[in-house]
Protein backbone atom coordinates (compact mmCIF):
# COMPACT_ATOMS: atom_id res chain seq x y z
CA UNK A 1 0.00 0.00 0.00
CA UNK A 2 0.73 3.29 -1.22
CA UNK A 3 0.91 6.02 1.79
CA UNK A 4 -0.19 9.00 0.19
CA UNK A 5 1.81 12.09 -0.61
CA UNK A 6 1.83 14.90 2.16
CA UNK A 7 -0.77 16.82 1.72
CA UNK A 8 1.61 20.09 2.05
CA UNK A 9 3.34 19.00 -1.33
CA UNK A 10 0.22 18.81 -3.23
CA UNK A 11 -0.70 22.11 -2.32
CA UNK A 12 2.23 24.55 -1.61
CA UNK A 13 4.52 24.79 -4.33
CA UNK A 14 6.01 26.63 -6.84
CA UNK A 15 3.82 26.30 -9.25
CA UNK A 16 0.75 28.17 -7.87
CA UNK A 17 -0.34 31.35 -8.57
CA UNK A 18 -2.18 32.28 -5.59
CA UNK A 19 -1.63 33.36 -1.89
CA UNK A 20 -0.31 29.40 -1.15
CA UNK A 21 2.37 29.71 -3.47
CA UNK A 22 5.16 28.67 -1.67
CA UNK A 23 8.30 27.15 -2.57
CA UNK A 24 10.70 26.01 0.24
CA UNK A 25 14.85 25.21 -0.06
CA UNK A 26 16.97 24.32 2.67
CA UNK A 27 20.69 23.78 3.48
CA UNK A 28 22.40 22.68 6.77
CA UNK A 29 26.16 22.95 6.84
CA UNK A 30 28.38 21.51 9.31
CA UNK A 31 31.84 21.82 9.57
CA UNK A 32 34.32 20.35 12.42
CA UNK A 33 38.00 20.34 13.08
CA UNK A 34 39.41 17.42 12.41
CA UNK A 35 43.36 16.35 11.50
CA UNK A 36 44.88 20.09 11.38
CA UNK A 37 42.08 20.95 9.01
CA UNK A 38 38.42 22.06 8.79
CA UNK A 39 36.06 19.80 6.80
CA UNK A 40 32.39 20.11 5.71
CA UNK A 41 31.27 16.68 7.93
CA UNK A 42 27.37 17.56 6.96
CA UNK A 43 26.25 18.84 4.41
CA UNK A 44 22.12 18.32 3.68
CA UNK A 45 19.96 20.28 1.16
CA UNK A 46 16.50 20.89 0.35
CA UNK A 47 15.30 22.48 -2.88
CA UNK A 48 17.55 24.21 -5.53
CA UNK A 49 20.23 25.04 -3.15
CA UNK A 50 23.72 23.27 -2.73
CA UNK A 51 27.20 23.77 -2.13
CA UNK A 52 30.17 23.24 -4.39
CA UNK A 53 32.74 20.66 -3.35
CA UNK A 54 35.12 22.75 -0.51
CA UNK A 55 38.00 24.75 -1.39
CA UNK A 56 40.95 25.02 0.59
CA UNK A 57 43.17 27.87 -0.98
CA UNK A 58 44.67 28.68 2.13
CA UNK A 59 45.15 25.63 3.72
CA UNK A 60 43.12 25.06 6.91
CA UNK A 61 40.34 27.14 6.30
CA UNK A 62 37.37 25.55 4.26
CA UNK A 63 35.94 27.99 1.70
CA UNK A 64 32.70 27.03 0.19
CA UNK A 65 30.53 28.68 -2.10
CA UNK A 66 26.27 28.23 -1.39
CA UNK A 67 24.84 28.24 -4.98
CA UNK A 68 20.88 28.72 -5.18
CA UNK A 69 20.63 28.09 -9.40
CA UNK A 70 17.18 30.24 -9.97
CA UNK A 71 19.57 33.32 -8.49
CA UNK A 72 16.93 35.45 -6.69
CA UNK A 73 13.85 35.27 -4.45
CA UNK A 74 10.00 35.65 -6.14
CA UNK A 75 6.90 35.58 -3.67
CA UNK A 76 6.48 32.46 -2.13
CA UNK A 77 10.27 31.37 -1.67
CA UNK A 78 11.26 30.46 1.74
CA UNK A 79 15.10 30.02 2.08
CA UNK A 80 16.75 28.56 4.90
CA UNK A 81 20.61 28.30 4.91
CA UNK A 82 22.36 27.11 8.39
CA UNK A 83 25.76 26.91 9.04
CA UNK A 84 27.11 24.93 12.36
CA UNK A 85 31.12 25.59 12.79
CA UNK A 86 32.32 23.14 15.84
CA UNK A 87 35.43 23.86 18.08
CA UNK A 88 38.52 24.83 16.93
CA UNK A 89 37.04 24.57 13.10
CA UNK A 90 37.17 27.51 10.70
CA UNK A 91 34.85 28.17 7.67
CA UNK A 92 34.17 30.94 4.73
CA UNK A 93 31.12 31.07 3.09
CA UNK A 94 30.21 33.13 -0.15
CA UNK A 95 28.06 32.90 -3.13
CA UNK A 96 28.89 32.88 -6.92
CA UNK A 97 26.78 36.17 -7.84
CA UNK A 98 24.33 39.14 -6.56
CA UNK A 99 21.18 37.40 -5.06
CA UNK A 100 18.32 39.07 -7.16
CA UNK A 101 14.49 39.86 -4.75
CA UNK A 102 12.05 40.08 -7.36
CA UNK A 103 8.98 41.89 -7.73
CA UNK A 104 6.09 40.51 -5.84
CA UNK A 105 3.45 38.43 -7.64
CA UNK A 106 -0.39 39.93 -8.48
CA UNK A 107 -1.53 38.45 -4.69
CA UNK A 108 1.34 40.00 -3.02
CA UNK A 109 3.11 37.25 -1.90
CA UNK A 110 6.47 37.88 0.38
CA UNK A 111 9.53 35.72 0.26
CA UNK A 112 11.58 35.03 3.14
CA UNK A 113 14.77 33.95 3.80
CA UNK A 114 16.62 33.07 7.02
CA UNK A 115 20.26 32.62 8.03
CA UNK A 116 21.56 30.75 11.02
CA UNK A 117 25.16 30.76 11.86
CA UNK A 118 26.28 28.91 14.99
CA UNK A 119 30.09 28.84 15.83
CA UNK A 120 31.02 26.87 18.79
CA UNK A 121 34.18 27.95 21.04
CA UNK A 122 37.35 28.98 19.30
CA UNK A 123 35.76 28.34 16.16
CA UNK A 124 35.95 30.70 13.11
CA UNK A 125 33.20 31.60 10.80
CA UNK A 126 33.00 34.11 8.03
CA UNK A 127 30.14 35.08 6.02
CA UNK A 128 30.74 36.76 3.04
CA UNK A 129 28.07 36.68 0.58
CA UNK A 130 27.92 38.98 -2.49
CA UNK A 131 25.44 41.70 -2.15
CA UNK A 132 21.55 41.60 -2.96
CA UNK A 133 19.31 43.49 -5.50
CA UNK A 134 15.78 44.41 -4.09
CA UNK A 135 13.55 44.69 -7.20
CA UNK A 136 10.53 47.87 -7.14
CA UNK A 137 7.82 46.30 -5.41
CA UNK A 138 9.99 43.46 -3.81
CA UNK A 139 8.56 41.83 -0.43
CA UNK A 140 10.25 40.06 1.87
CA UNK A 141 11.94 39.37 5.14
CA UNK A 142 15.82 38.84 5.31
CA UNK A 143 16.86 37.20 8.92
CA UNK A 144 20.62 36.28 9.71
CA UNK A 145 20.51 34.87 13.56
CA UNK A 146 24.16 34.36 14.77
CA UNK A 147 24.46 32.32 17.63
CA UNK A 148 27.85 32.01 19.66
CA UNK A 149 29.15 29.84 22.58
CA UNK A 150 32.63 30.86 24.39
CA UNK A 151 35.21 32.51 22.18
CA UNK A 152 33.99 31.86 18.97
CA UNK A 153 34.31 34.32 16.56
CA UNK A 154 32.25 35.43 13.40
CA UNK A 155 32.77 38.35 10.79
CA UNK A 156 30.32 38.68 8.54
CA UNK A 157 28.03 41.37 6.02
CA UNK A 158 24.65 41.96 4.34
CA UNK A 159 25.01 44.62 1.45
CA UNK A 160 21.73 45.51 -0.13
CA UNK A 161 20.35 47.62 -2.85
CA UNK A 162 17.09 49.09 -3.13
CA UNK A 163 15.60 49.02 -6.80
CA UNK A 164 18.60 49.69 -9.51
CA UNK A 165 20.42 53.14 -9.05
CA UNK A 166 22.21 52.46 -12.11
CA UNK A 167 19.35 51.64 -14.65
CA UNK A 168 17.82 54.70 -12.95
CA UNK A 169 14.86 51.81 -11.68
CA UNK A 170 13.95 53.26 -8.34
CA UNK A 171 12.42 51.44 -5.24
CA UNK A 172 9.13 52.81 -4.70
CA UNK A 173 7.11 50.02 -3.86
CA UNK A 174 6.94 46.69 -2.07
CA UNK A 175 8.70 46.53 1.45
CA UNK A 176 11.59 44.22 2.96
CA UNK A 177 12.53 43.65 6.37
CA UNK A 178 16.16 43.08 7.20
CA UNK A 179 16.85 40.94 10.75
CA UNK A 180 20.22 40.68 12.59
CA UNK A 181 20.25 38.92 15.87
CA UNK A 182 23.51 37.73 17.62
CA UNK A 183 23.92 36.02 20.92
CA UNK A 184 27.02 34.64 22.51
CA UNK A 185 25.95 31.81 25.12
CA UNK A 186 22.42 32.76 24.83
CA UNK A 187 22.65 37.10 25.74
CA UNK A 188 21.86 39.30 23.31
CA UNK A 189 24.39 41.54 22.23
CA UNK A 190 23.10 43.15 19.01
CA UNK A 191 19.52 42.97 17.68
CA UNK A 192 18.32 44.90 15.08
CA UNK A 193 15.24 45.29 12.51
CA UNK A 194 15.06 47.31 9.49
CA UNK A 195 11.98 48.04 7.61
CA UNK A 196 12.43 49.52 3.96
CA UNK A 197 9.31 50.77 3.28
CA UNK A 198 9.44 53.61 0.64
CA UNK A 199 6.00 55.10 1.72
CA UNK A 200 7.20 55.25 5.21
CA UNK A 201 8.73 58.93 6.38
CA UNK A 202 11.84 56.88 7.82
CA UNK A 203 12.94 55.91 4.40
CA UNK A 204 13.51 59.62 3.34
CA UNK A 205 13.98 61.09 6.69
CA UNK A 206 17.52 61.89 7.90
CA UNK A 207 17.36 60.02 11.18
CA UNK A 208 16.17 56.92 8.45
CA UNK A 209 17.21 55.81 5.49
CA UNK A 210 17.84 59.55 4.05
CA UNK A 211 16.32 58.32 0.72
CA UNK A 212 19.59 56.32 0.43
CA UNK A 213 19.63 53.49 -2.28
CA UNK A 214 22.77 51.07 -0.82
CA UNK A 215 23.43 49.80 3.04
CA UNK A 216 25.89 47.83 4.30
CA UNK A 217 26.62 46.01 7.54
CA UNK A 218 29.12 44.45 8.51
CA UNK A 219 29.77 42.94 11.85
CA UNK A 220 32.98 41.11 13.77
CA UNK A 221 32.81 39.69 16.94
CA UNK A 222 35.76 37.99 18.83
CA UNK A 223 38.23 40.30 17.89
CA UNK A 224 40.64 40.26 20.75
CA UNK A 225 41.22 44.04 20.49
CA UNK A 226 38.26 45.88 19.77
CA UNK A 227 39.97 49.77 20.25
CA UNK A 228 43.08 48.65 17.76
CA UNK A 229 40.55 47.21 15.23
CA UNK A 230 38.49 50.03 15.11
CA UNK A 231 41.92 52.71 14.95
CA UNK A 232 43.03 50.60 12.05
CA UNK A 233 39.80 51.21 10.24
CA UNK A 234 39.55 54.76 10.78
CA UNK A 235 42.97 54.91 9.59
CA UNK A 236 43.21 53.01 6.61
CA UNK A 237 39.89 53.61 4.95
CA UNK A 238 39.45 56.99 3.25
CA UNK A 239 36.91 59.11 5.53
CA UNK A 240 33.53 59.49 4.22
CA UNK A 241 30.43 60.90 5.51
CA UNK A 242 28.81 57.42 4.00
CA UNK A 243 30.30 54.91 6.51
CA UNK A 244 31.25 54.53 10.07
CA UNK A 245 32.18 51.92 12.51
CA UNK A 246 31.50 51.27 16.79
CA UNK A 247 31.85 49.16 18.83
CA UNK A 248 29.30 48.22 21.25
CA UNK A 249 28.83 44.77 23.67
CA UNK A 250 31.93 43.25 22.03
CA UNK A 251 29.91 43.58 18.80
CA UNK A 252 31.91 45.81 16.04
CA UNK A 253 29.64 47.40 13.32
CA UNK A 254 30.60 48.93 10.02
CA UNK A 255 27.76 50.40 8.13
CA UNK A 256 27.51 51.82 4.84
CA UNK A 257 24.66 54.19 3.86
CA UNK A 258 24.74 55.73 -0.16
CA UNK A 259 23.81 55.24 -3.25
CA UNK A 260 26.77 53.33 -4.99
CA UNK A 261 26.58 49.56 -4.60
CA UNK A 262 30.78 48.94 -5.85
CA UNK A 263 31.21 51.61 -3.35
CA UNK A 264 30.00 49.57 -0.08
CA UNK A 265 31.34 45.91 -2.03
CA UNK A 266 34.74 47.68 -2.14
CA UNK A 267 34.29 48.74 1.51
CA UNK A 268 33.22 45.73 3.22
CA UNK A 269 36.24 43.49 0.81
CA UNK A 270 38.76 47.00 2.39
CA UNK A 271 37.40 46.06 6.04
CA UNK A 272 37.58 42.17 5.84
CA UNK A 273 41.22 42.87 4.91
CA UNK A 274 41.81 45.09 7.53
CA UNK A 275 40.03 42.98 10.15
CA UNK A 276 41.53 39.62 8.99
CA UNK A 277 44.59 39.65 10.84
CA UNK A 278 43.16 40.84 13.48
CA UNK A 279 40.37 38.32 14.05
CA UNK A 280 41.85 35.17 12.44
CA UNK A 281 45.73 35.75 12.34
CA UNK A 282 46.09 35.74 8.33
CA UNK A 283 45.64 37.67 5.89
CA UNK A 284 43.05 37.89 3.36
CA UNK A 285 42.26 35.98 0.97
CA UNK A 286 39.63 36.95 -1.33
CA UNK A 287 37.52 33.72 -2.73
CA UNK A 288 38.50 33.58 -6.63
CA UNK A 289 34.93 33.85 -7.61
CA UNK A 290 34.75 37.16 -6.59
CA UNK A 291 36.34 38.15 -9.73
CA UNK A 292 34.88 36.01 -12.39
CA UNK B 1 -1.07 55.06 46.26
CA UNK B 2 -1.82 58.91 46.86
CA UNK B 3 -1.98 60.81 43.22
CA UNK B 4 -0.80 63.79 44.36
CA UNK B 5 2.42 62.77 45.47
CA UNK B 6 2.92 60.33 42.84
CA UNK B 7 2.12 63.55 40.11
CA UNK B 8 5.11 65.19 42.35
CA UNK B 9 7.19 62.24 42.50
CA UNK B 10 6.98 61.91 38.64
CA UNK B 11 8.23 65.56 38.19
CA UNK B 12 11.00 65.03 40.41
CA UNK B 13 11.89 62.47 38.42
CA UNK B 14 11.97 64.44 35.03
CA UNK B 15 13.19 67.46 36.26
CA UNK B 16 16.41 68.36 34.44
CA UNK B 17 17.73 69.20 37.87
CA UNK B 18 18.04 65.37 38.57
CA UNK B 19 21.26 64.79 39.60
CA UNK B 20 21.92 62.03 37.14
CA UNK B 21 23.66 64.13 34.24
CA UNK B 22 21.30 64.26 31.72
CA UNK B 23 22.38 67.14 30.03
CA UNK B 24 25.59 65.67 28.98
CA UNK B 25 24.15 63.82 26.42
CA UNK B 26 22.81 64.54 22.65
CA UNK B 27 21.89 61.09 21.23
CA UNK B 28 23.80 61.79 18.02
CA UNK B 29 21.69 65.14 17.96
CA UNK B 30 25.11 67.21 18.36
CA UNK B 31 26.33 65.29 14.83
CA UNK B 32 23.12 66.26 13.13
CA UNK B 33 24.05 69.67 13.16
CA UNK B 34 27.60 68.68 12.44
CA UNK B 35 26.72 67.04 9.22
CA UNK B 36 24.24 69.99 8.46
CA UNK B 37 21.34 67.55 8.79
CA UNK B 38 19.38 69.47 11.23
CA UNK B 39 20.27 72.83 10.75
CA UNK B 40 16.98 74.93 11.91
CA UNK B 41 13.89 75.16 13.60
CA UNK B 42 11.92 73.56 10.60
CA UNK B 43 14.26 70.57 10.10
CA UNK B 44 15.08 70.10 14.33
CA UNK B 45 11.21 70.01 14.39
CA UNK B 46 11.66 66.87 11.62
CA UNK B 47 14.64 65.50 13.27
CA UNK B 48 12.39 64.90 16.70
CA UNK B 49 9.45 64.38 14.88
CA UNK B 50 11.04 61.35 13.16
CA UNK B 51 13.17 59.95 16.28
CA UNK B 52 9.81 60.55 18.01
CA UNK B 53 7.62 57.64 16.07
CA UNK B 54 10.83 55.62 14.99
CA UNK B 55 12.81 55.19 17.96
CA UNK B 56 11.26 56.38 21.19
CA UNK B 57 7.66 54.85 20.33
CA UNK B 58 8.74 51.66 19.11
CA UNK B 59 11.83 51.17 21.70
CA UNK B 60 11.93 53.59 25.04
CA UNK B 61 8.54 53.89 25.55
CA UNK B 62 7.26 50.22 25.16
CA UNK B 63 10.26 48.83 26.87
CA UNK B 64 9.26 51.12 29.62
CA UNK B 65 5.50 50.39 30.25
CA UNK B 66 6.93 46.05 29.66
CA UNK B 67 9.83 46.95 32.68
CA UNK B 68 6.46 48.92 34.81
CA UNK B 69 4.80 45.92 34.61
CA UNK B 70 8.18 43.53 34.93
CA UNK B 71 9.02 45.45 38.63
CA UNK B 72 5.40 45.55 39.65
CA UNK B 73 4.98 42.03 39.63
CA UNK B 74 8.75 41.66 40.75
CA UNK B 75 9.68 39.39 37.94
CA UNK B 76 13.82 39.64 37.85
CA UNK B 77 13.62 37.67 34.34
CA UNK B 78 11.65 39.70 32.81
CA UNK B 79 13.37 42.74 33.80
CA UNK B 80 16.59 40.98 32.68
CA UNK B 81 15.42 39.86 29.20
CA UNK B 82 14.02 43.38 28.39
CA UNK B 83 16.50 44.98 29.21
CA UNK B 84 18.83 43.10 27.59
CA UNK B 85 16.97 43.11 24.95
CA UNK B 86 17.18 47.34 24.92
CA UNK B 87 20.43 47.35 25.10
CA UNK B 88 21.23 44.91 22.46
CA UNK B 89 18.99 47.19 20.12
CA UNK B 90 21.61 50.34 20.83
CA UNK B 91 23.44 50.97 17.33
CA UNK B 92 26.59 52.39 18.57
CA UNK B 93 29.13 53.18 21.23
CA UNK B 94 27.74 56.35 22.84
CA UNK B 95 23.93 55.33 22.81
CA UNK B 96 25.07 51.89 24.76
CA UNK B 97 27.53 54.21 27.00
CA UNK B 98 24.11 56.85 27.62
CA UNK B 99 21.77 54.29 28.88
CA UNK B 100 24.04 52.56 30.99
CA UNK B 101 25.65 55.77 32.73
CA UNK B 102 22.61 57.19 33.05
CA UNK B 103 20.76 54.08 35.04
CA UNK B 104 23.99 53.69 36.38
CA UNK B 105 23.86 57.30 38.05
CA UNK B 106 19.97 56.83 38.97
CA UNK B 107 21.04 53.48 40.90
CA UNK B 108 23.66 55.69 43.10
CA UNK B 109 20.51 58.15 43.55
CA UNK B 110 18.11 55.87 44.40
CA UNK B 111 20.87 54.20 46.80
CA UNK B 112 21.47 57.61 48.50
CA UNK B 113 17.98 58.17 48.82
CA UNK B 114 17.28 54.50 50.43
CA UNK B 115 14.84 53.43 47.54
CA UNK B 116 16.92 50.85 45.92
CA UNK B 117 14.90 48.21 44.77
CA UNK B 118 15.16 44.73 47.50
CA UNK B 119 15.47 42.19 44.41
CA UNK B 120 15.72 42.39 40.19
CA UNK B 121 18.44 44.72 40.11
CA UNK B 122 21.01 43.71 37.29
CA UNK B 123 24.47 44.64 36.63
CA UNK B 124 23.81 46.77 33.46
CA UNK B 125 20.43 48.44 34.47
CA UNK B 126 19.62 50.76 31.44
CA UNK B 127 17.69 54.15 32.39
CA UNK B 128 14.84 53.03 31.20
CA UNK B 129 14.56 50.45 33.59
CA UNK B 130 15.48 52.07 36.34
CA UNK B 131 12.93 55.26 35.20
CA UNK B 132 10.48 52.33 35.09
CA UNK B 133 11.54 51.47 39.08
CA UNK B 134 11.46 54.88 40.03
CA UNK B 135 7.63 55.50 38.75
CA UNK B 136 6.42 52.22 39.53
CA UNK B 137 7.83 52.73 43.11
CA UNK B 138 6.73 55.87 43.58
CA UNK B 139 3.02 55.29 42.84
CA UNK B 140 3.19 56.30 39.20
CA UNK B 141 1.04 54.72 36.41
CA UNK B 142 2.47 53.32 33.32
CA UNK B 143 1.04 55.83 30.90
CA UNK B 144 2.52 58.76 33.15
CA UNK B 145 5.74 57.58 33.42
CA UNK B 146 6.14 57.56 29.21
CA UNK B 147 4.33 60.13 29.48
CA UNK B 148 7.11 61.67 31.66
CA UNK B 149 9.83 59.85 29.90
CA UNK B 150 9.00 61.24 26.48
CA UNK B 151 8.75 64.62 27.91
CA UNK B 152 12.07 64.64 29.70
CA UNK B 153 13.51 63.87 26.37
CA UNK B 154 12.30 66.76 24.18
CA UNK B 155 13.27 68.74 26.62
CA UNK B 156 16.37 67.66 26.92
CA UNK B 157 17.01 67.48 22.94
CA UNK B 158 15.57 71.13 22.76
CA UNK B 159 18.42 72.09 25.65
CA UNK B 160 21.16 70.35 23.66
CA UNK B 161 19.70 72.62 19.99
CA UNK B 162 19.77 76.01 22.41
CA UNK B 163 23.20 74.81 23.36
CA UNK B 164 24.33 73.51 20.62
CA UNK B 165 22.60 74.63 16.78
CA UNK B 166 22.00 77.73 18.71
CA UNK B 167 18.21 77.66 18.57
CA UNK B 168 16.55 80.47 20.27
CA UNK B 169 14.40 79.99 23.24
CA UNK B 170 11.19 80.90 21.70
CA UNK B 171 11.70 78.76 18.73
CA UNK B 172 12.01 75.83 21.31
CA UNK B 173 8.51 76.96 22.96
CA UNK B 174 7.24 76.49 19.45
CA UNK B 175 8.63 73.14 18.86
CA UNK B 176 7.11 72.12 22.02
CA UNK B 177 3.88 73.36 21.23
CA UNK B 178 4.02 71.63 18.32
CA UNK B 179 5.40 68.21 19.29
CA UNK B 180 3.03 67.75 22.25
CA UNK B 181 0.71 66.53 20.55
CA UNK B 182 2.75 64.05 18.73
CA UNK B 183 4.09 63.09 22.37
CA UNK B 184 0.92 61.48 23.16
CA UNK B 185 0.40 59.94 20.00
CA UNK B 186 3.52 58.05 19.82
CA UNK B 187 2.58 57.07 23.63
CA UNK B 188 -0.87 55.81 22.38
CA UNK B 189 1.38 53.79 19.63
CA UNK B 190 3.79 52.58 21.94
CA UNK B 191 0.81 51.06 24.01
CA UNK B 192 -0.78 48.99 20.97
CA UNK B 193 2.89 47.90 19.70
CA UNK B 194 3.52 44.08 19.84
CA UNK B 195 7.00 42.94 20.95
CA UNK B 196 7.23 42.12 17.16
CA UNK B 197 6.92 45.37 15.86
CA UNK B 198 9.42 47.20 18.14
CA UNK B 199 12.87 48.55 17.61
CA UNK B 200 13.44 49.38 14.11
CA UNK B 201 16.50 50.80 13.79
CA UNK B 202 17.34 54.37 12.52
CA UNK B 203 20.79 53.85 10.10
CA UNK B 204 20.89 58.07 9.68
CA UNK B 205 20.97 58.01 13.42
CA UNK B 206 23.25 55.60 13.92
CA UNK B 207 25.75 56.75 11.44
CA UNK B 208 25.52 60.17 13.38
CA UNK B 209 25.73 58.80 16.94
CA UNK B 210 28.76 56.80 15.22
CA UNK B 211 30.67 59.48 13.56
CA UNK B 212 30.18 61.28 17.06
CA UNK B 213 32.89 59.33 18.26
CA UNK B 214 35.33 61.44 16.32
CA UNK B 215 34.00 64.52 15.91
CA UNK B 216 36.57 67.25 16.83
CA UNK B 217 35.08 69.44 18.71
CA UNK B 218 32.09 68.31 20.83
CA UNK B 219 29.98 69.49 24.21
CA UNK B 220 27.98 66.36 24.35
CA UNK B 221 29.04 63.14 25.46
CA UNK B 222 26.97 61.16 22.82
Amino acid sequence: MTAPLPERLNTDHGHRFDASRRWDASLELGFIHSGGATRLKRCHHHGPLRVQRPFYPEGEVCHVYLLHPPGGLVSGDRLAISAHVAEGAQALLTTPAAAKLYRADSHGVAWQQHTRLDVEDGGLLEWLPQETIAFDGSKGRQSVEIALSGNARCLGWEAMALGRPASRLPFESGRIEQHFRLVRDGRPLWIERQPLDPHHPRFHGRWGQGGHAVQATLWAVGLPDMKLAVETLREHIAPSTRWAVTVRLDVLLLRYLGDELNEARALCHEAWALLRPLLAGREACPPRIWFT
Amino acid sequence: MNTDLGLLGLLQLVSPALPIGAFAWSQGLESAFELGWVHDEASLGAWLAGVLDDGLARLELPVLARQHAAWQAQDGALLYQWNAWLLANRETRELVEEDVQLGTALVRLLKGLDMLPAHGLMAQPAYVTMFAYTAQARGVAARQAMLGFGWAWLENQLAVACKALPLGQSAAQRLIEQLRPRLVAAIDDAERWEDNDLGPALPGLALASAWHETQYSRLFRS
